[in-house]
């Protein structure tokens, strides 16, 4: 396994674009986590301009726990980054035709993927692991008062942040794999969210029930919008089982997905 | 000798199209095969599935007496159609990939990058190759596991005279050290220089196999020249003839069976004229190739 992710993380670390695109993405999500109080301070000073008063400083955001659900919250906007940089590394083999290569040098397709998965899982422990830090780091300075009861509170979220990169990275491995061509790939990756949102608002009213299983909502569902609590309404903030069964699924059908659509190629 | 390759039956549809037909093969320890026909006759196609990379329609092979597996294509050296790397790494680190994925030692490396001499350019990216260096690169990294086993597919597709001549020699100097090697090449008198034994592909179809001695055998022609002004009604005397005609500035003799060209020499002397030129041609694989097409038509 590990010998797997070491010839797939090989063919990434002397790729330039590999470091330019990783580098952005924990960079954004780096500073971007980080910044949530000046961001607040902007929208602060335009609701001002407005006439409004708001006072940033009664808005918890960064307090445990409310910091570990809102961080994760905002940071999987970022997956798409992550998605894309899968994206070009899986249709590179099919362009270069090094997945031939591969093979012929006696690679299985079985290892190829599972290479590939498991850089997947890398990628998603990584974000999850910077997240946290961040976190971390962010709670302890702005809490007023920091108790260990919760800073535990909340942090099952982490293994849904997890899934949900973990299932779109596997997502954009699964196109990449069918469709072989990076610009077109891409393309039908930003757009999945929007296609499947005009699907759903047609049927949603002939099969309500079927609309949680739709993948890009099952992730909505896993994590929900935490924020307005601060305007006192109740969120959900545990993680339900079936959302996480949902999740788990659609991971387990996109891989098997590719899985068998690489053993059945000429490649 | 020991079977490192049986293929039975093995087919290839595309659709409709029938890329290869029911193909019955086997390479012994030792020899060096070569692959012939025509652009599109299922050369690369039956390669691609030797190599697992194109999946059959039907029918088997096996390498080594074994059902074909990933830890068997290790033991295989293979460069299909044109070489492929990730132009963005180095030669050496492409071939420290290869490495890993053959699970061989990185030790390895200097071996073969001296042999295809490539070692004072290892450090560049392999996009910056020139076609020659690449085809050199492909065939160091089939060499990279030390493999019992050669596949070449039109290893010298593409290059200038003077990268023919470098991959030729380089491909003599690996089947003398005794490795198996499977040629496929339209450049029919290569693989006469180079092989043991030969097969040739028709539109998917094996139309012949064997050895590439027995090409030489039937009848002899004989080039011949003399400073003697009646050097053709001379030759039409000798009771050995049975065919003449005259190509380049001399005459190509062709001889019955039973007779050798030392019998003609002996003939000319017999009579006074000493020859100052004389050739004994064996027959090309060339022509061999085009009469066994052309009787594959029929």
């Amino acid at each position: 396994m590990l010998h797997l992710l070491k010839i797939d993380l090989k063919k990434m670390t002397s790729y330039r674009t590999f470091w330019v695109v990783c580098g952005l993405y924990f960079l954004t999500l780096g500073f971007g986590a980080a910044s949530g109080m000046e961001l607040l301070k902007l929208a602060a000073r335009l609701i001002e301009s407005l006439g409004e008063n708001l006072n940033v400083n009664r808005i918890p955001i960064y307090h445990f726990p409310d910091v570990w659900l809102n961080l994760i919250w905002c940071s999987g906007f970022l997956k798409i980054i992550l998605a894309i940089m899968v994206v070009i590394s899986v249709t590179n083999e099919f362009s270069y035709r090094t997945i031939r290569q591969n093979v012929i040098d006696g690679l299985s397709r079985e290892e190829f993927l599972l290479s590939k998965i498991l850089t997947n899982g890398l990628l998603a422990l990584m974000s999850v692991g910077m997240i946290f830090i961040i976190g971390l780091v962010t709670g302890l300075i702005y809490s007023p008062v920091i108790r260990f009861q919760y800073l535990i509170t909340d942090l099952e979220f982490f293994v849904a942040y997890f899934l949900e990169l973990f299932f779109f990275l596997s997502y954009a491995l699964l196109i990449s794999i069918f469709i072989q061509r990076s610009g077109l790939t891409i393309i039908l990756l930003l757009l999945s969210q929007a296609i499947e949102a005009i699907i759903t608002s047609n049927i949603d009213e002939v099969v309500p029930d079927l609309i949680p299983f739709f993948p890009m909502r099952s992730i909505w569902n896993l994590i929900e919008w935490p924020f307005p609590r601060y305007w006192l309404q109740e969120i959900k903030d545990s993680l339900s089982l079936g959302s996480v069964a949902i999740v788990f699924g659609w991971i387990v059908v996109f891989n098997s997905l590719s899985y068998y659509k690489l053993k059945r190629m000429d490649i | 000798m020991s079977s490192v390759l049986s293929i039975k039956g093995l087919t290839k549809k595309f659709g409709h199209l029938c890329a290869v037909n029911n193909l019955n093969l086997e390479v012994k320890a030792g020899q060096v095969f070569g692959m012939l026909g025509p652009n599109g006759s299922g050369k690369t196609t039956t390669l691609g599935m030797l190599m697992g990379v194109v999946n059959p329609t039907s029918g088997d092979f096996k390498w080594f007496d074994h059902e074909p597996s990933s830890s068997v294509r290790k033991k295989i050296g293979a460069v299909l159609e044109h070489p492929i790397f990730y132009p963005y790494l180095t030669g050496q680190k492409n071939l420290e990939l290869n490495a890993m994925i053959k699970q061989c030692p990185v030790a390895n490396i200097p071996t073969v990058l001296e042999l295809v001499e490539l070692a004072d350019r290892k450090n560049d990216k392999y996009r910056t190759y020139s076609l020659g260096m690449k085809q050199r690169l492909a065939i160091a990294s089939a060499l990279l596991n030390e493999p019992t086993v050669l596949i070449l597919d039109e290893p010298t597709n593409g290059l200038d005279p003077m990268g023919i001549a470098e991959i030729r020699g380089l491909i003599k100097k690996i089947a003398a050290s005794g490795k198996t090697i499977i040629l496929a090449s339209h450049l029919l008198d290569e693989v006469q220089k180079v092989c043991t034994h030969f097969a040739v592909l028709k539109k998917g179809s094996l139309v012949y196999t064997g050895p590439v001695d027995e090409v030489g055998k039937g009848a002899e022609t004989v080039e011949v020249n003399a400073d003697t002004a009646n050097l053709k009604e001379l030759l039409l005397t000798f009771p050995g003839i049975s065919n003449i005609n005259r190509e380049n500035g001399s005459y190509h003799v062709t001889l019955r069976s039973g007779f050798k060209s030392k019998d003609l020499n002996k003939f000319l002397f017999d009579k006074g004229v000493v020859a100052n030129h004389l050739v004994t041609q064996k027959k090309s694989l060339e022509k061999m190739f085009l009469e066994i097409l052309s009787e594959s038509n029929k």
